[in-house]
């Protein structure tokens, strides 16, 4: 990443200064303004409330004593908006744009709407969206299209804005490394002159409506390999049209209210701002014959991925036997997007200060979402938790309908989840099974009200201490031995990339070819042979119908699992004791399914498919089910790679603990 | 008239609404029997609903209805001018840090000269319905209806939940509570005291609240007694309320004070019944000491689990002050605490609705000085207390029976 360290030969922004005293002067002025109208509406403001205080207090003489009390608590009276853009009847915006190798920001009618001059971050193309009526921010976007694939994202998100708005472009550091054709072409398409010759750390910014006039583009060409261009600032106009003309026409109903309110402030959404045909926003998925889980609420945590929010709420929305006043978002932060798309379905959301930083700031955010929850619904014996980068299965609720009562009565049970950690394309394959596993997956499960309240809730970590919530929740003390109910084939489909421990070759690695059940009314085989004891009944049936595979092949091989279909097959591995997973560690490896720590186990068994078949996996002679081996065979044993390993598993445990 | 429209409308969206209106309530109580004997039965004349009055009061819960904007869009076209009273969620309130979104508290539905009031009750923490205070926002209008007639409103409410009986009166097909003379009742002792968060998170800034293990087990085991003796009182039909240390906590911190180490609860002698001890008993809870006798400074100690302890102090009311009494076991010295005037409110308190005296500060000062807001760790309750005057020694041939030690 050479192009990150400091140029020491480029000038610093001397040439710019000027400009920037005489705006910072004028935003004093401003500012100072500002301060005298603030002022002056306050103390307007001051002498209605008094005024009113007055009236009031001589015409409700009864609800005085109320009013002396309440009073603490009401806020109102200082809440009264002032309106920051007093209405005027402006058809012009000045639009600035400045593009630089360490700077970039944009300015409409004198705010700043865009400053990035963060070190290190921030590079590429960055896009602004303004709805052409109003003039307001709709959209924000860096594509860092140095990286490859991050232009088909900007072309993506330019395809779904719709025509009429106005764009902002600029680049900050580089934007052209990997700026394909395609890319180029659409930019060429909005007007721009430049963008098919853009090249290695030029310097561009461009504004122009979609589908319409170009206001204004400033090019600076990179003179040399090893220098940028020139800054540069593009000051440009930008005429405002009608309200009327930037919105679309669509029927008054509710619905479309809802709709219409969302598609003037926000952009980046698709189809369902289309003028033609939006898609829906109600969805009316069939309701479930019997459903156990109607009066479950539902809390769904969220943090500033609006994006991701909107696709998750469809899923939800659209699975069968959902329902949606059952539902509350959590945000974490006063981010105003997410709130917009809980509002465009219709749903209730909250909003949560953050509290302390990263991993234990998500581990608070949790646990407020959890009390809140069960304080709104206070009879609900269950919640359902969802996470907003989720796609839920069109059965999801039918799942959990179908099996909620084993949480309410099996107290050796900790958790329903939708996700079964080891549950990949090549290693799921029954809609209907379901297993016991002594972890804790998470990702879309169901939380018993008296776990939280008698047991965790009191003793939540708190924010200093920086722990994951999940980690906290799987360590002994909490989990007491208890287990969780999961699918063989997961319910939820984890498709976040962009999180707090995620990146893009984590997911590919191990979230992307995850099986997602999307048969509707799957009917769960052998429920009750998921409690306790019946469940190893269950287990001891199975091993005892196994077929034992020829341990004298390599497990890793293809071949190693004969070529069949429906059959149930066991091999056995070493597992000295309770917490040996050495050579399980290893088979997960090579069968490509989560080895960064160990998941879905059930007393030392491991239940898969391999080939369409049920395969099982008995640590020995740690699991009580080594009795089920031969005394002829031997447990496979495989070794650990040398050495390595620890540069390779610092990363990996990181990751890990996000899920 | 305007409550036939009324039902309409709400019957056309199916929003099961109720009776509450006691005006109407009241006389419907007077013929309670006949009307629940034949609930379908026609009734000759207008006898209830035409009583004279500005307002009918109806319940709504909360989660029987979707927030339709379709009912108000009818009403309008029905002729009705509506107004809708929103405000803070109190359910959010004691969560540090949440906002979410103001939940409707009132409606009113004007139609010519009358008016409905719709009151609207939400389930809380502790098994019981809630309804807000009905306050006016300043671009309000204060003239819509004469709003300090409202049966509802002028504060929050706490109210169980209501068993409902369909019935007919006046040829209208209506929801009452069951049995409107307890409801009635119930009402006007319904006033709801918030805790006061926001000065609890203050207090909880100045002194943080130490997460220490024991803490932790002092509150889980403290809350589980009260939710134990909150049982077994209601079950009783005795009425008590949070005092001493206790009450301060709810007071002061929204919480239990963790170096507590007891549980206060208090109770009027009036209310005093024989069978407290034994129910107690059988709760699972020893007696650790009773002290004094019904004439006199009774005090009863049961030994919960493990360490915590549950003190009961009777409450014996004056002309003009309330006092409680204190023994102490080794010398039979009396003790004598003096609280002012109070009247008992409903609040929430670690998932319970309980009662608190509703003059809380005059109560808290009383016992503890006008440093109340300070924690202290060390407290001697024959001498600490600001309300605490000698009150003579027991005499001797009276001690077997005012000092019982368990």
């Amino acid at each position: 990443m050479e192009e990150w360290k400091p140029n020491p030969t480029v000038k610093p922004h001397k040439k710019r200064s000027w400009y920037l005293a005489w705006k910072y002067k004028l935003m004093n002025q401003r500012a100072l303004r500002k301060l005298c109208q603030t002022g002056a509406v306050l103390f307007l403001l001051v002498t209605v409330i008094v005024n009113i205080k007055l009236i009031l207090d001589t015409r409700r003489a009864a609800y005085e004593e109320e009013e002396e009390s309440a009073q603490d608590y009401d806020d109102e009276m200082l809440n009264v908006e002032v309106p920051r853009h007093p209405v005027n009847n402006k058809k012009v915006l000045d639009v600035e744009v400045y593009s630089s190798r360490s700077k970039v920001y944009v300015a409409v009618d004198g705010t700043t709407v865009l400053e990035d001059e963060a070190r290190e971050q921030g590079r590429g193309i960055h896009v602004i969206v303004l709805n052409q009526a109003t003039g307001h921010v709709m959209a924000k976007r860096v594509f860092d299209t140095y990286s490859p694939h991050e232009d088909e994202a900007m072309v993506l998100f330019l395809n779904m804005v719709a025509r009429g708005r106005i764009l902002i472009f600029t680049i900050k550091d580089e934007g052209s490394f990997h700026l394909k054709d395609t890319a180029k072409s659409v930019l060429k398409s909005l007007g721009s002159q430049v963008a098919p010759f853009l090249s290695w750390r030029d310097m561009w910014t461009f504004v122009g409506k979609k589908g319409g006039e170009v206001y204004g583009e400033k090019h600076a060409k990179s003179p040399a390999l090893s220098t940028w261009g020139d800054p540069v600032l593009l000051k440009t106009e930008v005429h405002l049209t009608s309200v009327e003309d930037a919105e679309c026409h669509w029927p008054d109903t509710e619905l479309n209210r809802r709709r219409k309110r969302f598609c003037s402030k926000v952009e980046g959404y698709g189809s369902v701002c289309s003028c033609k045909d939006p898609t829906p926003i109600e969805f009316n998925p069939d309701p479930l014959k019997d459903n156990k889980v109607f009066d479950v609420p539902v809390a769904v945590i969220a943090g500033n991925r609006p994006n991701y929010l909107y696709r998750m709420l469809r899923s939800l929305l659209s699975a069968q036997g959902v329902n949606p006043q059952m539902i509350t978002v959590f945000i974490d932060g006063y981010y105003e997007e997410p709130m917009d798309v809980v509002e465009l379905f219709g749903l209730s959301g909250i909003q949560h200060t953050p509290i302390s930083i990263k991993n234990a700031r998500v581990s608070q955010h949790y646990k407020a979402s959890l009390t809140a929850t069960f304080n709104l619904f206070p009879d609900a014996k269950f919640a359902v938790v969802l996470e907003e980068d989720l796609d839920i299965s069109v059965d999801f609720f039918s799942f959990l309908s179908q099996s909620i009562h084993l949480l309410e009565e099996d107290e050796s049970l900790y958790c329903i989840s939708a996700w079964n950690d080891q549950g990949y394309e090549h290693t799921a394959e029954d809609p209907s099974l379901l297993y016991r596993v002594e972890t804790m997956p998470g990702l879309g499960w169901v939380l018993r009200k008296s776990l939280y309240k008698d047991e965790l809730e009191p003793k939540w970590p708190t924010p200093e201490k920086l722990w994951d919530w999940d980690m906290w929740m799987r360590m002994p003390e909490q989990r007491k031995g208890r287990e969780c109910i999961i699918p063989d084939i997961s319910r939820s489909y984890h498709f976040g990339i962009v999180g707090l421990n995620m990146n893009g070759y984590f997911h590919e690695a191990y979230f992307k070819k995850h099986k997602f059940n999307t048969v509707p009314n799957v009917q769960l085989k052998n429920v009750e042979s998921l409690r306790k004891d019946a469940y190893e009944t269950e287990i001891h049936r199975l091993l005892g119908e196994a077929e034992v595979l020829d341990h004298n092949k390599n497990p890793c091989e293809d071949s190693f699992v004969p070529d069949t279909e429906g059959k149930v097959y066991v091999m056995f591995i070493k597992m000295e004791q309770e917490a040996d997973f050495t050579t399980w560690t290893q088979l997960a490896k090579c069968l490509h399914i989560w080895d960064l720590d160990v998941r879905g186990n059930h007393k030392g068994l491991w239940r898969l498919f391999r080939k369409k078949n049920h395969f099982l996996v008995v640590g020995v002679p740690a699991s009580p089910y080594s009795s089920k081996k031969p005394s002829s065979v031997t447990p496979i044993y495989m070794e650990p790679p040398a050495k390595e390993e620890g540069a390779v598993a610092v990363p990996a445990v990181a990751a890990a603990e996000q899920t | 008239h305007v409550v036939r429209k009324f039902l309409g409308l709400i019957s056309s969206h199916n929003i099961p609404v109720y009776l509450i209106d006691p005006l109407i309530l009241g006389l419907v109580n007077k013929d309670i029997e006949q009307i629940r004997s034949s609930p379908d039965g026609p009734s000759p004349e207008c006898k209830y609903f035409c009583a004279p009055r500005d307002f009918t009061t109806f319940a709504l819960l909360d989660k029987t209805w979707k927030h339709e904007v379709g009912l108000f869009r009818t009403a309008e076209k029905m002729g009705f001018q509506w107004l809708k009273i929103i405000n803070k969620d109190p359910r959010l309130d004691g969560m540090d840090d949440l906002s979410g979104m103001e939940i409707p508290l009132h409606y009113i539905f004007k139609l010519a000269s009358h008016a409905i009031h719709l009151v609207v009750f939400y389930e809380r923490s502790g098994n019981y319905l809630w309804h807000g205070p009905l306050r006016l926002k300043q671009h309000m209008d204060r003239k819509f209806v004469p709003f300090r007639k409202l049966h509802f409103g002028r504060y929050p409410g706490a109210y169980e939940k209501p068993e409902l009986l369909h019935v007919s009166i006046d040829d209208l097909k209506v929801q009452i509570p069951k049995n409107p003379s307890s409801f009635l009742e119930e009402m006007s002792h319904s006033r709801f005291l918030e805790c006061r968060y926001r000065e609890a998170r203050a207090f909880f800034q100045l002194y943080p609240d130490g997460a220490s293990l024991d803490a932790v087990e002092f509150r889980i085991k403290a809350k589980s007694l009260l939710h134990l003796a909150a049982l077994t009182l209601n079950n009783l039909g005795v009425k008590f309320w949070l005092s001493s240390g206790t009450c301060l906590g709810w007071y002061r911190q929204c919480n239990v004070i963790p170096h507590s180490k007891d549980v206060d609860l208090g109770i009027f002698i009036r209310d005093y019944k024989a069978e407290i001890i034994p129910t107690f008993q059988k709760a699972g809870l020893p007696l650790k000491h009773k002290f004094g006798k019904v004439e006199d400074s009774l005090e009863l100690s049961f030994q919960g689990e493990e360490d915590v302890k549950l003190d009961i102090f009777f409450f014996y009311e004056e002309e003009d002050h309330i006092w409680n009494g204190g023994t102490q076991a080794k010398s039979g010295k009396k003790f004598k605490y003096f609280f002012p005037k109070f009247t008992l409110c409903w609040t929430e308190f670690v998932e319970l609705k309980v009662h608190v005296p509703c003059e809380t500060l005059q109560y808290v000062e009383a016992n503890y000085g006008p440093d109340w807001k300070v924690p202290v760790k060390v407290w001697d309750w024959k001498s600490s207390p600001s309300n605490v005057q000698d009150n003579g020694v027991w005499p001797v041939d009276e001690w077997d029976n005012v000092i019982q030690i368990y």
